[in-house]
């Protein structure tokens, strides 16, 4: 006969809020979910083409929304004639500015970009007019009829020049969007400190986000006065919140919701919001459906970039490398309008991001940074991955290798020296207390690469002497949280009295595999399996407030608050099991779908049983869990404090042979070490690092937004290139775990970390093959070819011819 | 108005309609008939997002004006699932070797694999690059896709 | 600059009201008449649908010639080889008979897009696309290739060195004419051939620089007797260039005659800047990197490799 329970004796779960962070991570026993590399939720629909992505999703009933756009990137909208095309038959609505019946402007920050643009437009992309027609063909003939008088506005498209007090005004406040400021130490003294003293400049361009699936929104008008707005979107609450504003009707009105994404990488955080908004005030004003799709030009003629940045660094070091001074200037373009850009305190937004980052993982006393973020009559900077880390580290990461050339140390070295480690204390003055795989990274990459063997090996590999081999490092390191004081993430897991379980919170599937990470989470933690667990498609009406799918935080803090939730529900499980059972709670395990007594474990039952009885019983089956991380902290006048609460780190080596002759580049091999805290599914994280390693590569060897007096270039994929199978070599991950005790399990982000030091590896790599350093981006053969023949100048193509 | 009547074989099966001249072979597939696993990415031939087999061999679909296919055979993703619901040896080799992310590239990459590995089985990692060079693919890097087409030509593909 | 609402805004459709399959060349061939520069003649459609959708083309009808009888062979006749208009990319690179005797093309045939593009995308209509850059356009040039074109009017065969007339634009009216047959050398056991490509990525892209090189060494004497070298888009249509053939004619197997007309390549050249595809500059340098390169892989293929 098993003994009753004392009710008295038994130890309760942790559920409250301020936890004992050191509880949540690895579970007392092995781990059966969480560490393996199970096959994605996703994957069966998603290889028999039966997923449904936006555009799969029934057109009928639907109006087709399409946008009128400027024809120049800086002008006066004298008028506007829309009469006759109201009446074209087909046509369900013509609006302009007066026609947005709340806010008109959207924004994921600031809401300075107009939904319908009134007076003036800002760049060649804004919107002047919206149609909805019966089908879209007649939108297309509709816009084609408005009648926009324009009279242009001299412009300017360069943010140092936006700058000058002469240079025509973009916003009424003025070009520059935000100054911001690092102060630690003592910079004049750390330069009169050092040996060798090296300035140079870096300069990146327009990138675009190419994720295959264009963007396209769903905005429905329900019989109940809301409106619903789906389609894909990585921060659904973002979109709820202007859609909001926009419409002039409450929050509770309006309904974002989620579905699966085809890529998203950060541009899907600010788009959805554009396109929302104006699907939305369409839907609102004819009362119907309205699905409003871009062709992939429009995604990217209108829809956020990655900013382009003029990085100036200037470098101090002692004779054996040991950094003491590192100043910084970043004129970063934030083009035409906010999206992600400014500051969102203490430490959020791009901008700030980027001058955090600046100086990189290196310990250095005394650190001054400058940022300016101008707008220009440019398209618009957002998010994209990396989130203004990666330009500033194509920056650092040459200024190290350039001053170990010539300090005379090899670039592994001067890392070495100066590189991260346990207790180390950062440009911002936070000390690194836990978590810091920085070393352990190089370490193993360099021993997986053979680095020292082939950095002795370098030079010509035919006898020709058309081809030079060269190595190169990228070391860098990435945060897990967004910075800003209000970023905290909430879940809710429902228990069924099958023992099958719901889990709500605001996550994207964006391909980088959350909707089986998340499951995998929740199923360890209740102690069932992942074919058990259903992540619920985020909708706004349905999922708690858990922030946006960005910033690498998905897996870090939506994962804790599932954790916290799915403890709730355990709780009470476990508590029946232990009447059950009739042994005390504290000996109980859960585990594949058993619930079983750790001494004997033959005395079990089904976790089912034990939520039917709970079920049956009245016993609450539901788990809410919101954790917050440990507050973020910058000083805006110094830049000091804690911004983010954790790093992911990361060392990356290329080995590339440069045709000295044409400039071509071929990467012969590839490796990246992550020090991610803990994977939660192995195989995902590969993934997440081979295709962020070739999203780095696209950035340093052709990818470019290519803009000619505020006209893009190259609008469809045939000339924005990005890697295909022939221009990726195979690249092998290493995933190392520091553990994170700020993460479930231990784990920390990865969905950024990836391309962030992949760029500088072959760019280091290119210079060690042939001399030829690249500063301006991308490093195509022609630029390459050029830099051969200056030795160091990297003078750009169109600098040099134009 | 005038219309174009095209009469073809649609994942074995035959096949008439009659549509508009300017239809697209990818609109016919997704607009007229339903079959939503083809996507499309650029409808410019350059991401390859929209392939499908034509009499075996690959096209990009969303640049195929669809009287193209009258008398032809066309293969979608659709096509590949057996009538038991059994998957393709390289669908199963995209989900156990962890090729699908985003999932979008997924039917045009398959379908590119499957016209590879019908002509030429045992293909080297260099063939199997050189076969999905037409479909971009922004999420993976192409590894693990590689590695799939790899494993699933060596689990023998022949259907 | 001035741009137009087309530039700025993008459809799905394509606006044609009518799509012929004509089963033989004199119904096509009236089909086109009839409509008077309306119709367009398509045939894998790779170049033609993408410029209507993007409204750079206009036209109401398009006359799909990909069912007409005899078109699709590629076939030796003597000396020459022969094929028929719509043969495809794919067929050459893949052709063991291309691929033994003229290699260039079909290495230049399989470098074109991507393998989709390639399956479905004609060399008649490469050619007839009229882009310097073309992949097909220069090994044909340097094969002394000829086309046969069909009109109402009857048939001509011109020389393919006649056939461009500038960027986008060959003799061959689209509208109311159909190449029907191209026909080049086919080359012998002694001809040495390399065809090169220098592009921004390594598939899907255009090239910033195509080579099409032709030798043939004379055994005893070490001296190149037969040179063919075309070269674009380093002007406005792709070309035979012609001086440093001459150059090379008579001269000996030698470093030095290779330098020398590396220069020469140089001079004959005459791009324009282009944002997107180089400067005019770099690929100046580079036609003079890929003739030297193309010579020496061609006269090393023939068994006399310059050391």
């Amino acid at each position: 006969m098993a003994e009753k329970l004392d009710k008295k004796k038994k130890v309760k779960v942790i559920t409250k809020e301020k936890v004992d962070l050191q509880r949540l991570i690895a579970a007392p026993t092995g781990l059966s979910v969480v560490g393996q590399p199970l096959d994605r939720t996703d994957a069966l629909l998603k290889v028999s083409g039966k997923l449904s992505f936006g555009a799969d999703y029934s057109e009928e009933g639907f109006l087709h929304g399409k946008i009128l756009r400027s024809l120049f990137p800086h002008a006066l909208i004298k008028s506007i004639n829309v009469e006759k095309t109201r009446q074209i038959p087909g046509v369900a609505a013509v609006l302009t500015a007066k026609d947005v019946p709340g806010r008109n402007g959207f924004g994921a920050i600031i809401p300075d970009q107009p939904v319908i643009c009134g007076d003036k437009v800002r760049f060649v992309g804004d919107a002047v007019a919206l149609v909805a027609a019966e089908s879209e063909k007649i939108a297309q003939e509709a816009l084609e009829r408005i009648v926009v008088d324009y009279e242009p506005l001299p412009a300017v498209f360069d943010p140092i020049e936006a700058l000058k007090d002469d240079a025509p005004k973009i916003h009424e406040k003025g070009n520059l969007l935000s100054y911001n400021k690092l102060r630690k130490g003592d910079i004049e003294k750390g330069f009169a400190a050092a040996d060798v003293i090296l300035e140079r400049t870096y300069k990146v361009p327009f990138l675009e986000h190419a994720y295959l699936e264009p963007d396209v929104i769903m905005a429905i008008p329900q019989s109940d006065g809301t409106i619903l707005v789906e389609g894909p979107m990585q921060a659904p609450f973002t979109v709820r919140r202007n859609v909001s504003a926009v419409l002039g009707i409450p929050i509770n009105k309006v309904r974002a919701r989620q579905i699966p994404m085809g890529g998203g990488f950060g541009g899907k955080e600010d788009s959805p919001i554009d396109v929302g908004c104006r699907a939305a005030v369409l839907a609102h004003h004819t009362g119907r459906p309205v699905r409003l799709a871009l062709e992939r030009e429009e995604v990217t003629l209108q829809t956020s970039k990655r900013h382009p940045m003029v990085m100036k660094v200037k470098i101090g070091a002692k004779k054996d490398g040991t950094l003491v001074a590192f100043e910084g200037i970043i004129y970063d373009e934030q083009g035409a309008y906010a999206s992600l850009g400014p500051v969102i305190p203490p430490a959020g937004g791009s901008h700030i991001h980027s001058m955090i980052m600046m100086p990189g993982p290196y310990e250095i006393p005394n650190v001054k940074v400058d940022a300016y973020l101008c707008y220009t009559n440019h398209p618009y900077g957002g998010a994209m991955r990396g989130f203004g880390a990666p330009q500033v580290h194509i920056a650092h990461e040459q200024a190290m290798d350039e001053l170990a050339e010539v300090l005379g140390l090899s670039p592994t070295d001067i890392r070495r020296r100066n590189a991260f480690k346990q207790g180390s204390i950062t440009a911002t003055g936070q000390v690194l207390d836990q978590s810091v795989g920085l070393l352990d990274t190089l370490d193993s990459c360099a021993k997986a690469f053979d680095w020292d063997r082939k950095y002795r090996e370098t030079g010509y590999i035919d006898r020709e002497r058309t081809k030079r081999r060269g190595v190169g490092i990228g070391m860098g390191w990435y945060r897990t949280s967004i910075g800003t004081s209000g970023d905290a993430c909430g879940a809710n897991v429902y228990v069924h009295e099958d023992g099958s379980v719901l889990v709500f919170t605001g996550i994207t599937e964006m391909g980088q595999g959350a909707f089986t990470v998340l499951p995998q989470i929740c199923a360890e933690e209740l102690g069932v399996r992942l074919e058990d667990v259903r992540l619920v498609q985020p909708d706004t009406d349905i999922v708690p407030e858990s922030g946006p799918t960005v910033g690498s935080r998905s897996t870090t803090l939506m994962g804790n608050a599932i954790v916290l939730a799915a403890r709730q529900v355990k709780e009470a499980i476990l508590e029946m099991a232990s009447e059950m059972l009739g042994v005390p709670i504290e000996r109980l395990e859960s585990k594949d779908r058993k619930i079983y007594d750790r001494g004997h474990p033959d005395q079990s039952i089904e976790f089912s049983q034990a939520a039917a009885k709970c079920m049956a019983k009245g016993k609450r089956l539901i788990g809410q869990g919101w954790w917050v991380p440990p507050p973020a902290s910058l000083d805006p006048e110094t830049g000091q404090g804690n911004p983010y609460f954790v790093y992911t780190y990361s060392t990356h080596m290329a080995e590339v042979v440069v045709d000295v002759e044409t400039g071509e580049i071929e990467i012969t091999d590839y490796v990246a070490a992550f020090d991610i805290g803990k994977a939660i599914n192995p195989r995902a994280v590969e993934g997440q690092i081979e295709g962020g390693v070739a999203m780095g590569i696209g950035y340093a060897l052709m990818e470019e937004v290519v803009l000619k007096e505020g006209y893009i270039q190259n609008m469809n994929l045939r000339n924005y290139l990005i890697p295909t199978s022939l221009d990726i070599p195979d690249i092998k991950p290493i995933i190392l775990e520091v553990e994170n005790k700020y993460g479930p399990y231990g784990a920390k982000g990865i969905g950024e970390m990836p391309n962030i030091p992949a760029t500088p590896a072959i760019l280091n790599a290119i210079a060690n093959a042939c001399g030829g350093r690249v500063r301006s981006l991308p490093a195509d053969p022609e630029t390459v070819y050029w830099a051969i023949q200056e030795k160091g100048g990297g003078l750009k193509k169109h600098e040099n011819s134009f | 108005m005038s219309t174009v009547k095209i009469s073809f074989k649609l994942n074995g099966r035959d096949m008439s309609v009659e549509v508009l001249p300017n239809t697209l072979l990818v609109d016919l597939l997704r607009d007229i008939l339903g079959l939503k696993g083809t996507k499309v990415g650029c409808r410019e031939g350059e991401c390859g997002v929209c392939a499908v087999l034509l009499d075996g061999e690959a096209v990009n679909s969303c640049i195929l004006p669809a009287a193209k296919v009258g008398g032809k055979s066309v293969v979608t993703i659709e096509g590949l699932v057996k009538e038991d619901g059994q998957l393709h040896p390289i669908q199963q080799a995209f989900i156990s070797e962890g090729a699908v992310q985003c999932g979008f590239c997924t039917p045009g990459m398959i379908m590119n694999a499957k016209a590879l590995l019908d002509k030429n089985p045992e293909p080297s990692d260099g063939e199997i690059r050189q076969g999905i060079s037409g479909v971009l693919c922004r999420c993976t890097g192409y590894q693990k896709i590689v590695q799939a087409i790899k494993a699933a030509s060596q689990a023998g593909n022949r259907e | 600059m001035s741009y137009a609402f087309k530039d700025f805004h993008w459809t799905r459709h394509i606006p044609i009201k009518d799509y012929f399959l004509p089963k033989t060349l004199p119904e096509a061939l009236d089909i086109l008449t009839e409509y008077q520069g309306r119709a367009l003649v398509v045939a894998g459609g790779t170049d033609v649908i993408p410029q209507l959708r993007r409204r750079e083309l206009d036209a109401e009808a398009l006359v799909d010639i990909t069912h007409l009888p005899d078109m699709k062979s590629i076939e030796e006749n003597g000396e020459r080889i022969v094929l028929g208009g719509l043969v495809t990319h794919a067929s050459i690179a893949s052709s063991p008979l291309v691929r033994k005797k003229a290699k260039l093309f079909a290495d230049g045939a399989g470098c074109l897009g991507s393998p989709q593009i390639r399956n479905v995308a004609t060399v008649a209509g490469n050619l007839v696309s009229g882009q310097p850059a073309a992949d097909t356009s220069t090994p044909l040039l340097a094969l002394d290739a000829s086309v046969t074109i069909a009109s109402k009017d009857g048939e001509r065969v011109v020389p393919l060195t006649k056939f461009f007339l500038d960027t986008g634009k060959t003799i061959l009216d689209c509208r109311r004419e159909i190449l029907t047959r191209i026909e080049f050398n086919a080359l012998k056991e002694h001809h040495g051939c390399c065809y090169l490509r220098l592009s921004q990525r390594k598939a899907l892209a255009l090239p910033i620089l195509v080579c099409g090189v032709l030798v043939k060494v004379d055994k005893k004497r070490r001296v190149i007797e037969e040179a063919a070298i075309a070269l674009g888009p380093v002007a406005p249509i792709p070309f035979r260039a012609t001086r440093v053939e001459e150059k090379l004619r008579g001269s000996p197997v030698s470093k030095e005659t290779i330098e020398a007309v590396g220069a020469i390549a140089m001079e004959e050249s005459n791009p324009r800047d282009s944002l997107l595809r180089g400067s005019s500059l770099y690929r100046k340098e580079m036609a003079k990197v890929f003739v030297k390169r193309g010579l020496q892989k061609a006269l090393a293929q023939c068994g006399f490799p310059v050391t």
